[in-house]
């Protein structure tokens, strides 16, 4: 059996701002993992849970495994909102380091100023 | 002080602090259900769809007001100056037969 990523395509685009498909991806897991959260949340319980069955854990450690992959929080990966760049984001502007320097220079970042001493 | 007064004590502080009270010390995963929800959170990093120049155009057309989307035009214009000089896209392949036929040509 496959699973379709498509599952976790909206109709519609509900972001603004630049946009790449990688980007568009990444907001997909994003949406996805908000979803499904609450019931893996719950089945991790139940897999740490030693006062339940084996059995039951056994089977909550294998319906975990079988979720789709976006549904994982380890395949969200932080992009630079400006330009979705991978690579060297600040979490705190979330931007890449090219993009945050050219609008550190230009001003546009209120409280960042060029270091010299 | 006796060992069952202890446990009196921290069964009493786990109930008024809603905790979990276990002297066995079990591993029952009480630590996945403490931890808070970070989908809210990782669902917020890109910036949200606000109100576009299209939105607008939808509410107020019906209105009987115009508008004018100045980009929007500039685009339309391109994209006859491009069909004029036999630069468009092409037409579109509505059936397989066409898109098969189109390939042959090639």
């Amino acid at each position: 059996m496959t699973k379709m990523a498509g599952l976790f395509r909206p109709k519609k685009l509900d972001l603004s701002g630049f946009t790449n498909t990688r980007l568009i991806r990444d907001h997909n897991k994003r949406m996805a993992f908000e979803q499904t959260e609450p019931e893996r949340q719950a089945l991790r319980y139940m897999i740490r849970n030693t006062s339940l069955p084996g059995r039951v854990r056994a089977q909550a450690q294998l319906q975990l495994s079988q979720m789709h992959a976006y549904t994982r929080p380890t395949q969200i990966k932080n992009r630079c909102v400006e330009s979705g760049t991978a690579r060297s984001v600040f979490r705190d502007f979330r931007i890449n380091r090219y993009q945050f320097r050219m609008q550190a220079l230009a001003g546009e970042l209120p409280g960042v100023k060029k270091a010299s001493w | 002080m006796a060992q069952s007064r202890i446990l009196d004590l921290v069964k009493t502080q786990c109930r008024i602090f809603s905790l979990n009270f276990n002297p066995q010390r079990l591993r029952l995963g009480n630590k996945v259900l403490r931890q808070r929800l970070r989908g809210p959170a990782l669902a917020a990093w890109y910036p949200k769809k606000t109100v576009s120049f299209r939105d607008l155009q939808n509410t107020y057309k019906p209105l009987g007001l115009t508008t004018f989307d100045e980009a929007e035009d500039d685009r339309e214009e391109a994209i006859q100056i491009a069909k004029l000089r036999g630069k468009g896209r092409p037409k579109k392949k509505r059936t397989a037969a066409e898109s098969r036929s189109a390939k042959k040509k090639k």
